[in-house]
Parts: C-alpha cells; structure tokens; sequence
C-alpha cells in the first residue's frame, strides 16, 4: 500500500496530465522521506518506469527499500552520482529522478552483476531480452525507435570491454550512459536495478518512443601543441608509472607548470589529456596523484599511446550551441538526460560559474548526475557531457 | 638492436654531455614504448584500451555508413516517387484514352443499330452485320482496358459474400457449353454443393476467361468445368484437351499481350488481355491461382475460393423480376417524345437515328442553352441526357434537375462513360436511370421501355 502524506498532490491537474514525462527533486535527507516526496510528484495511472540519480551520502540499502515501497509495481533504476543535476541545475546531497508515461515510453530495464565475464553472447542474450521485453509493449517500430541508457559502476575498471561488447549486441540502436559517483571520494559507486544497488555491476535500459531524441556527446577542450608518451603502465590499475620516461607525476606538473603537491581534481579539469584518434581527441581524465609518483586514470591506458595536451574553451558556450542545435532539429525537448563529467562541475566551480550553468541546465530542462565517465556508443569517455535529447510531439508522417 | 637497455654514464663525462646521454636514453625509451604500442596495434585481444580504440574506430564507420544509407535511402525515396508518378500517368493516360474511344465508338455503334432497321439488300445486310460484331469486340477491349486501369488504379473494391458455387458455375456451364459445341468441343460439367466467399461478379470474369481460354486453344476434344474441395477452400477448375502451355511461358502469359501460338482462327480476336486481368482480380481478393499443364495433353487453369458461410435463415433469392423483350412492349415508344442532350454531335445523330427507328419523336440538344432554343415550350416523355457536357457547362445531373424544375416527375436517364461507381450512385439516389457508354441499344431500348411503361401503368 502507498503510504502518502495527505497534502501530495497524487491526481495531475489537467496541463500535467499532458506531459510525456515528470521530473522530481527531493532535498529530504531520510531515505523514506525523500522517497515519498518523489513519489508524490511522480506517481500516476500511468506511470511505467522511474529513474534516479542519489548522492552517495544516502544510506543506500534504507533507500532501496524506501523506493521499493514508495513505487511499488513500478520499475526504479538509477545510480548513485559525484552531483545531481536538478530541474533547477546543479545539486548535491539529493535525489533526482524521472518519471517516464508508459503511454509515451516502453522501458525495459537489466543487470549485468559479472562485468568481467560479460561476453558477447551474455550481452546479444541481455539485448535480446530487452527488445524482446519492449516489443511486447512498443509504441513504435522497436529498431528506430529505441536508445539504450548505460549506467555503471564508475570504479569497476571494466568500463572499455562492457560497453564495446555491449555495443556489439546492440547494433544500430544508439546509446549512451555514465559511470556511478560517489561524491569524489573514490570509494564506492552503486548502481540500482531489481530494487537493490550493486557494485560492479552495470545497469541497460532499453527506452522505446515515439517521441523524438538524439543521442550526443560534446566537450570544450583543445588541443594544444604538447605531447606526452606513455612509457610505462600498469594496465590492470590504470596507472601511467612514466610519462616521456620521467615520472608520470612529475612530467604532468611540469606540463601544466605547478609543483607535484599542488596537483589535484581542479588541475585535472584544467589541464586535461586526450588521445587523437583520427579528427577526434577523447580526453583521458586523471584520477589521483599516487604515492610512487604515478597517475591513475578513470579510463584505460596503455603503454605507447602518445597523450596530447589540452586546453579549455568556454565550457557554457559551447553547451549553449549543443542545446540550440538539439531544439533546431527536435523541436522544444521535453527532457535532456545529461551525464555531465564531475570535472567539467569542477571546473565551473573553480571559475565561479555554478550559477549561470544552473540556469543554462535548469532552461533546457537537463535532468542527470556528474559522472567519473561517460558512455556514448560503446565508447568509454571523460570530461564530456552525454545525453539524450527527448522532443516533445511524437514524430509525425512515421515514414 | 635493443633500444631500450640504459647505458652507462661513464665517469668522466661533462655536466652537458651527462644531460645529453641522459636524454638520449630517455628518447630511446619513448621510441621503445612508441613503436611497441605501434606493433601491437590491429591486435584482437581483450586489452581495454584496445576496447576502446575499437569502439573509437567503429563508431566512426557507423556514422560513415548510416550517412550512406541515408544518402541512398533518399535516392530510393525519389526514384519510388517517380516510379509511382510515371505509373499513375500511364494508369490515367489508359483511363482517358479509353474514354475518349468510347465516345465516337458508342456513336458508330448507334448508327449500326440504326442501319440494321433499314430495309437493305442482302450483301449490305452481311456487311452491316460484320461491322456490328466487329464494334462489339472492340468495346469488348476496350472494356477490358478499362477494367485494367481500374484495378490498376486501385478503385475497384471488391465486394465479398457467401454463395453456392452452382449460382455461377450452373449459368457458365449453360453459356460455354453452347459456345464449345459450335467449335466441337463438348463441356463437361461437374456440379458442386459447395458455398464460397467471394466477389461473385469478379469471380465470374475470372472462371470467364479460363473458359474462354480453354474453347480458343483447344482444337478438339473436351473442356471440364467443377470444383474440388481443399483444406484451405474450394478449388475452382476449367481443364481442356488442348496443346497445352510449356513450362518457360507459365508465367508470361498472366502478363498483357502475351499470347501463345495455337488455333487463331478468324473469330479469334483476343489482345491476351484475359490472363493478365486474371492475375489482377486474383491478387486483389486473394485467391490463388495455379496452372498445371502437360504439353501435348492439355492444361488446367484453377483458382481457390475460400469456403464461405450462407446465413443460417437463408430466404431464397427471389429472382428480380426481368422486363420480357416481347414485340408488344415497344409500342409504348411508338411517338414518345425523347430530348436527348449530348456536347457530341455525332453522339446526337446516331441517338436520333436509332430512336427514330423505334419510332420515337426525338430532339437532340448539345446543351441546355440549346434546348432551351429548341424546345421552346414543349415537353418531353423522357430526358436522355449525357453526364458530361463539357469543361464549362453543368454537368448531366444539374441539367436534369433544371429540366425537372420545369417538369416535375421527368424521367431521366443519365448515360455516362465513367465507370466509377459514384456517378451511378448519384443517379440511383435522384431516381434516375443511368447508362454506361458505350450505350448498347438494348439496354437503352429496356431502360427507355421500363420509364415509360412505368408511367403508363
């Protein structure tokens, strides 16, 4: 039995009830409390999937259960974040979430808990289900139609191999994701599927519409002239040991000018690495400065891969045109999920800009969390924000 | 060579010269390090940078391809588009050439009738007879061309009920089999108690055709009409004792203007348009069709019917009850007085003879504004009047309705060259009769017989 406060509001009023989807912020630090004020917002005849993004702070099994209660017979994935991207910009310490109307949306929702032994026929058997589980219920044709949202356990370091034998199976359906947080602590990253979190463990929605979305990736950093070789690594950690065969750390502090002891997240945001391949450059975002002198990273390095030195442009101005261009070619969007590298927040924090990006974030109706990684089509990324744009009218004339 | 191992420094070495070495072992570590990441590139492994790199890379060939089919998909989109215009242009070219051939058809064919009813010698008489079987086949094709650009047009809707197969195939027998005993052949007829589901009218243009078929390709011996009863329905089937058809050309022939050598004697004078309208009505109500044939021994054309349900309280149909054609019924024409209005004057002419022969008194008017001239404060017995009277005039309908402003109770027959089912519905719902071109004198003789002696009565 749902357990509600008389004063929520549970029927919508009329305009409401129009909406493909709602959103929810609660700022209630007690699992339970937050829990119902979510579900006061969300819940409705229709409601057919929610998803969340906690911060780290939340007693996870209590809100487990507190969301178990509070949507009971509803699906709830979601992940726990280095910072929450609320209908009013950027929040930390609360929990954020979406609910989606199963008359706009199909969802289906898995776990992979063995990360490691994720092959390519668990992942076609994982897909499978999934399309199969949404064709049942679809609401347009399931092949174009549909996008996979990917979130995983951010310190698990099987981001690479999942995600590119994920892509694999999934074909020409896009996708995109982002790595649990924790706050920046490093520790431990949740992600929440079949009413409990797990660590090393991923979470796939599949998400069937016929609105229309766009999935896409974007960053503000340059490339500048400096490079720097790889020349000794620890594959398994993700530790660069040598960078130009001097000490990773101490070959980077010179590079961005600052001795080692000063070399820490906000330098990172500033002065990040990227790898060239082809056009692009993929940043590759660094973790920690570690004791023996070696840097670890949130992605997978190798030894011999030449890192080229970047440098940001106006962060704002360049999600400002991403976002104008999504409406341009989507129409007013009804929701932007955004998976926005916790650097990228760093960054705007160190440059005062937290305020204006809230607006930017709040104005284009951008719902997610700051990641340790991004996902966009089976690549594993860093220091972008990934997405997906949902439109508001279904698209018409389905040719 | 091994690049990487350190050297060294010897004792004795300067200050600049040590940071020169020093340097130089560190370069031979980094081409070390460049050129074993640059072998084991292109690896299959399970490395996860290599992952990625993959990823990176497949993505890329992604987005090339999905720019590809879109670009092809879009010349596909243009080229269906054209395909599509270039098709409804020829369908509707078809439609109005048919047209514009039935009008002075339908007049040459009035003007035969009519000359059939003059007293003439002998040799002109078999004349006149030639050149009236001669018109009616070719209404008959272009009767079928019209069909074809029908159904091509996707205008004609079937219309599928339940009947005992013996309602059709009983007449089919009755009709073929005089039609086969004038070429020696025999039909024979196997009854059937059977009920199908189908479109009885286009059902019959196909079991028509199969018969026809069957008597113009077979020389001699037997033409078998009946029916065989499957899971999936029933089986109609019209076999024949003829040279049959070789394996390579079974399919040709369902196309238009494929004919097969064989008997073409003087009357034979089919385009090869049957099979293909055969092919047409199936594919539209959906009954298979198949052939069977053993060069030599004969052939067996067949389509399956789906088993159809009559309602459990079934009234026997009552047959509509016919207007006789006995002598004595065309007095009632003797001195009516027709107006027939048509923009075609060669249309008015042969109307005028051909109803001047049935002893009617008749006025021909190519528009209202016409009559209106010509009949000035006279009356008709019937109207005749033509559906479509030029580009800027009101068409049949609204002068028949001006005309019975002024006459309440006109009977009015509209005679029209389309074949689309609205005009007729139209004239059905005013009360008026409605003749298809091209007109065939007998219909316009009963049609005209049943206004007036309606009238009368």
């Amino acid at each position: 039995m749902l357990d509600l406060p008389p004063a929520t509001p549970v029927v919508p009023g009329p305009l409401e009830a129009e909406l493909p989807l709602r959103t929810a912020v609660s700022r209630r630090r007690d699992p339970r409390g937050a829990a119902r004020e979510l579900a006061g917002a969300l819940r409705h005849a229709e409601l057919g999937f929610v998803l969340f993004f906690c911060s780290a702070e939340y007693p996870l099994a209590a809100l487990s259960t507190a969301l178990n209660e509070a949507f009971e017979g509803v699906a709830v994935a979601g992940c726990t974040t280095a910072g929450e991207i609320t209908p009013e910009g950027y929040g930390r310490g609360c929990i954020v979430a979406i609910g989606l109307d199963r008359r706009h949306f199909a969802v289906s929702c898995a776990l992979v808990e063995d990360l490691s032994g994720f092959d390519l026929i668990r992942a076609q058997r994982l897909v499978d289900g999934l399309l199969d589980d949404c064709r049942g219920r679809a609401l347009a044709p399931v092949g174009e139609h549909s996008f996979a949202l990917t979130l995983l356990d951010g310190l698990s370091s099987c981001e690479e191999q999942v995600l590119a034998t994920l892509d694999a199976a999934l074909g020409r359906i896009p996708s995109f994701g982002g790595s649990a947080g924790d706050d920046n602590r490093l520790a431990h990253t949740h992600v929440h599927a079949e009413g409990r979190f797990h660590g090393q463990a991923a979470v796939v929605v599949m998400i069937n519409t016929r609105l229309p979305f766009e999935v896409f990736t974007t960053h503000h950093l340059r490339p500048r002239d400096e490079k720097l070789v790889v020349t000794r690594a620890d594959r398994e950690r993700r530790r660069v040991l040598e960078l130009n065969a001097l000490p990773a750390a101490e070959e980077y502090a010179r590079l961005v000018g600052l001795p080692v002891e000063a070399l820490e997240p906000e330098v990172f945001a500033r002065h990040p690495l990227a790898v060239r391949l082809g056009e692009a450059h993929f940043v590759r975002s660094i973790q920690r400065v570690n004791d023996d002198g070696s840097l670890s990273f949130y992605c997978a390095v190798e030894n011999g891969i030449v890192l080229t030195a970047m440098q940001p442009a106006p962060l704002l101005e360049d999600l400002e045109a991403v976002f104008a261009g999504l409406t341009a070619r989507l129409g007013e969007p009804a929701l932007i999920i955004g998976c926005d590298c916790f650097l990228r927040r760093l960054e705007l924090e160190a440059l005062g800009l937290v305020a204006p990006a809230s607006r930017l974030l709040g104005r284009s109706r951008v719902i997610g969390f700051n990641t340790y990684g991004e996902q966009h089509h089976g690549m594993h990324i860093n220091q972008t924000f990934t997405g997906v744009a949902i439109g508001s009218r279904p698209v018409t004339g389905d040719a | 060579m091994d690049l990487a191992r350190s050297r060294e420094t010897p004792d004795d070495a300067g200050p600049r010269e040590r940071e020169l070495l020093e340097e130089n072992a560190r370069l031979r570590r980094i081409a070390s390090a460049l050129m074993e990441r640059v072998e084991s590139a292109g690896m299959a492994g399970g490395a996860p940078y290599a992952a990625f790199e993959h990823a990176v890379l497949l993505a890329e060939q992604v987005r090339e391809r999905t720019e590809t089919l879109q670009r092809t998909l879009a010349e596909l989109h243009a080229a269906k588009a054209e395909a599509e215009a270039a098709n409804l242009s020829k369908t509707r070219f078809l439609a109005a050439v048919s047209h514009d051939l039935l009008q002075p058809l339908n007049a040459a064919r009035l003007f035969t009738s009519a000359l059939e009813d003059h007293p003439l010698p002998e040799p002109s008489t078999r004349l006149v007879g030639h050149i009236g079987r001669s018109l009616k086949d070719v209404e008959a094709l272009l009767g079928t061309l019209v069909d074809i650009s029908r159904l091509d047009a996707g205008v004609l809707e079937p219309d599928i009920a339940p009947f005992p197969v013996a309602r059709l195939l009983d007449v089919l027998a009755e009709e073929y089999r005089q039609m086969a005993a004038a070429r020696g052949l025999e039909l024979h007829y196997v009854g059937s108690g059977a009920v199908v589901a189908s479109d009885l009218a286009l059902l019959a243009r196909v079991v028509r055709n199969f018969l026809t078929n069957a008597i113009r390709y077979t020389g001699r011996g037997k033409i078998l009409l009946g029916c065989r009863r499957r899971p999936e329905g029933v089986e109609i089937l019209v076999g024949d004792s003829g040279p049959g058809i070789p394996e390579a050309q079974r399919e040709a022939i369902f196309q238009e203007f494929q004919r097969l050598g064989g008997n073409r004697g003087a009357e034979d004078r089919g385009l090869g348009l049957g099979l293909a309208i055969v092919d047409r009505i199936a594919g539209m109500l959906g009954h298979p069709l198949r052939l069977a044939s053993v060069p030599g021994r004969g052939s067996l054309f067949s389509v399956l019917v789906p088993q159809g349900r009559l309602p459990p309280v079934a009234h026997p149909p009552t047959a509509s009850p016919r207007l006789g054609q006995g002598p004595g019924q065309g007095s009632v024409l003797e001195r009516a007085r027709v107006w027939v209005i048509d923009n075609d004057p060669g249309i008015c002419k042969g109307m005028a003879a051909l109803l001047e022969g049935w002893g009617c008194r008749v006025l021909t008017a190519t528009s209202l504004a016409d009559l209106d001239i010509k009949a000035v404060g006279e009356r008709a017995d019937v109207l005749l009047v033509d559906f479509h009277l030029g580009e800027e005039d009101p068409d049949g309908l609204a002068v028949a309705a001006r005309l019975r402003e002024r006459q309440p109770g006109l009977p009015v027959i509209v005679i029209t060259a389309n074949h689309d089912a609205t005009i007729k519905g139209l004239t059905r719902q005013l009360g008026y009769g409605c003749l298809l071109k091209p007109v065939k004198p007998l219909r316009l003789r009963m049609a005209l017989v049943n206004l007036l002696g309606g009238e009368s009565a």
